[in-house]
């Protein structure tokens, strides 16, 4: 008897104990991020946020980008998801799809305050399923000392492809150095980086009504220039990856190679001559263009206060608080126009490609399944570098492939 | 009667913690992948039935034949390397050579090091503008320039077995190298009484004392490098095309990538399949060992 009443007495008091630190937890805001650290300028906001809303306070987990996306999945999956969580935008749409996250509809005036096709990152079935956090343009780097040791004007990029191909087998031939650096590694930034010639010739991978058109003229001749250029790029470009790559360049070993903005701050610091223009484009491209990747604050479903979470992630991704971010983190080129950021391109020239580009750039493509989509690419680009396969055949067996994930 | 029932309830509760624990942490496990083969479970929490449809899947689709096949060529030549290497390694060790102790202790770094790490540094001696490997053949006039070694289906395939043989063979060597300290030493003194040669002493007695250590190692070294995952998923991800893609990165990437659970699970079991005919291998051989040895 006694042992039976000590028994419900410690299941009672552990009943207690848990349920009153679930309640004491149920209307936390849990966020995870990806990396190693929580920004000044979000421990700020959190702390705001706190203040205002104290009902609501701010618990971050941090989690390394390695696991980051899995750890986030698997949450929503077990039936146990984080309120809200920072995620690459591609996976919106299966997360959408599967139920899993709730969408976070954007104003007219919400919309039209970011830059082009911003929006269009996180759109999927006429609505918006996160909001925009984080956003990456590209544009060329060179190496000016080795445009003139080949002797080429050192001031002067190429403006085309059709110059880029002809730059780079010049310093190819005239120099220690391979004339580009190319990317077809099997890793997800193949796939990115094939999209930023797309985006340079006015292309497409899925059109407004959700057809694939991969195997445009417009692709086939991104893929043939691609193809083009891969003997005047570095030996092996299916052995690299972008930090690889950008290493190889910092190194001299390349001449040109397309990067974001952070290449700015690193080549300074190897000592390299560097300059930075648009990426060059094609003979379908109406501008300068690039692919324009954002990563968002996906709300997930099930929490029970969904709505709250995404006042939480307007607030934090509020235009000023953005701004500041972005600011603060240095490598991100900002989610929309405003008058600090004409400040920042009128104190930093070397912004000003990121941001022209961004008028003829493109979305990254919301599919079922990215990571099929990922590999599908990865594979048409590695067959074609490698020389396994044509730019018009691996073009059209990559896009019956994407069929399945529209 | 009475003591023997005992007895056998005494026996189970004995065995009982093995059998929770194996039940909860392996039965269980396998037995719910089996059932989700059959199923159509991705992201969405609920799903369907759907029979042997993954499996018609996976075997209608071309390449996964090809990746069984590149699997097991991949697994084959990893386990011969390291036995080849293994062996000579023992020889060697035993010998009696000045700083034998020094030699022993050096052959366990790559087994010492954290494998990633040991991976990692592979990545940088295999890469063609900054690695060693490069870099040493165009300093010798080997090659006109950098080769990147994982770039090519053939060079990656090849860069990866290497890597997991300087992982294996530290312990495939010690291996050896106890089971050749415990050859009685008279036998072959007699032998070399007797005139017999090194080498002939190395085929006639070591060899088939050898037999059932270089066996039981074959086996548990195959089961261990089929599954081998770390190496190949670090190095090249599965590329470049595929061509390094064995039957454990093609489950990772079906169920963990493309959080295709069902399919995966089905892709899991055909590897558990494989795995289970080795240890049925491994269970036969060792019987037959234990039965020989009686005799």
């Amino acid at each position: 008897m006694n042992t039976k009443r000590i028994f419900l007495a410690s299941l009672v008091a552990l009943s207690g104990t848990t349920g009153l630190a679930g309640m004491a937890q149920a209307e936390e805001i849990n966020i995870i991020l990806c990396g190693d650290v929580v920004t000044p300028v979000y421990t700020r906001l959190f702390e705001e946020w706190t203040a205002a809303n104290p009902d609501y306070p701010v618990a971050p987990e941090l989690v390394g980008w390695g696991q980051c996306q899995d750890k986030v999945t698997t949450l929503a999956v077990a039936g146990t998801p984080v309120d809200i969580a920072y995620v690459g935008s591609r996976t919106l749409k299966q997360f959408a799809q599967n139920d899993l996250i709730v969408p976070v509809p954007m104003t007219d005036e919400e919309k039209a305050a970011y830059y082009n096709y911003v929006p269009e990152t996180v759109t999927f079935d006429g609505t918006q399923w996160g909001i925009p956090v984080a956003f990456s343009t590209k544009a060329l780097f060179w190496n000016k000392d080795l445009f003139e040791e080949a002797g080429l004007d050192p001031e002067t990029p190429p403006k085309t492809w059709e110059e880029e191909i002809a730059f780079a087998k010049q310093i190819t031939e005239n120099t220690d150095a391979a004339g580009f650096g190319m990317i077809a590694k099997t890793f997800d930034g193949t796939m990115h980086w094939f999209l930023h010639w797309i985006y340079t010739n006015n292309g497409q991978v899925i059109d407004a009504d959700g057809n694939i058109v991969l195997d445009s003229p417009e692709n086939l001749a991104a893929l043939t220039a691609f193809k083009d250029i891969v003997p005047y790029s570095e030996e092996g470009p299916t052995a690299y990856e972008q930090n690889e790559v950008r290493a190889i360049w910092l190194d001299g070993g390349v001449a040109m190679m397309h990067c974001s903005v952070s290449c700015a701050g690193r080549g300074t610091e190897a000592g390299i001559n560097w300059g930075v223009a648009p990426l060059p484009t094609g003979p379908s491209a109406e501008g300068p263009g690039t692919l324009l990747i954002t990563d968002s604050l996906a709300v997930f479903k099930g929490t029970g206060q969904e709505d709250k979470v995404i006042e939480f992630g307007k607030f934090l991704t509020s235009p000023d608080n953005q701004l500041e971010y972005e600011l603060s983190e240095g490598g991100l080129t900002p989610l929309r126009p405003s008058a600090g950021v004409d400040t920042l391109v009128a104190e930093n020239a070397y912004w000003k490609p990121f941001i022209d580009g961004i008028e003829f750039g493109g979305p990254e493509p919301l599919l079922t399944d990215y990571i099929g989509f990922q590999n599908v690419m990865i594979e048409m680009v590695q067959s074609v570098v490698t020389g396994a396969a044509e730019p018009a055949a691996a073009l059209t067996k990559a896009a019956g492939e994407l069929e399945q994930y529209k | 009667m009475t003591s023997t029932r005992s007895a056998t309830i005494f026996a189970f509760a004995l065995l009982a913690p093995a059998l929770i624990y194996i039940s909860i942490i392996v039965a269980y496990p396998l037995f719910d992948t089996v059932v989700l083969s059959f199923t159509n479970a991705q992201l969405r929490p609920t799903y369907d039935w759907v029979g042997w449809a993954n499996y018609q899947r996976i075997f209608g689709a071309g390449n996964f034949t090809e990746i069984i096949i590149r699997t097991l060529v991949w697994t084959f030549f990893s386990v011969s390397i390291k036995m080849i290497i293994g062996m000579c390694g023992a020889v060697l060790l035993n010998a009696a050579i000045p700083g034998q102790t020094v030699f022993r202790i050096l052959t366990m770094p790559p087994w010492i090091v954290p494998m990633a790490i040991g991976i990692y540094m592979w990545a940088w001696m295999y890469n063609g503008n900054f690695g060693m490997i490069s870099g040493l053949l165009q300093n010798f006039g080997i090659t006109n320039g950098p080769v990147a070694w994982l770039a090519y289906g053939h060079t990656a395939f090849w860069a990866t077995i290497v890597t997991d043989v300087w992982i294996g063979v530290p312990m495939v060597t010690i291996y050896f190298l106890a089971a050749m300290q415990s050859i009685p030493k008279d036998l072959h003194e007699a032998a070399w009484t007797d005139g017999a040669g090194r080498f002939y002493r190395f085929r006639r007695i070591t060899l088939p004392l050898m037999l059932p250590a270089i066996i039981t190692m074959s086996l548990l070294s195959l089961i261990a490098t089929f599954n081998s995952f770390d190496i190949i998923y670090i190095l090249t991800n599965g590329g470049p095309s595929g061509q390094t893609t064995t039957m454990i990165i093609d489950t990772y990437k079906t169920a963990m990538g493309s959080r295709k659970y069902g399919e995966g699970a089905a892709r899991a079991v055909v590897i558990c399949i494989f795995v289970s005919i080795f240890c049925l291998v491994y269970f036969r051989a060792v019987r037959r060992l234990g039965q020989g040895e009686a005799k």
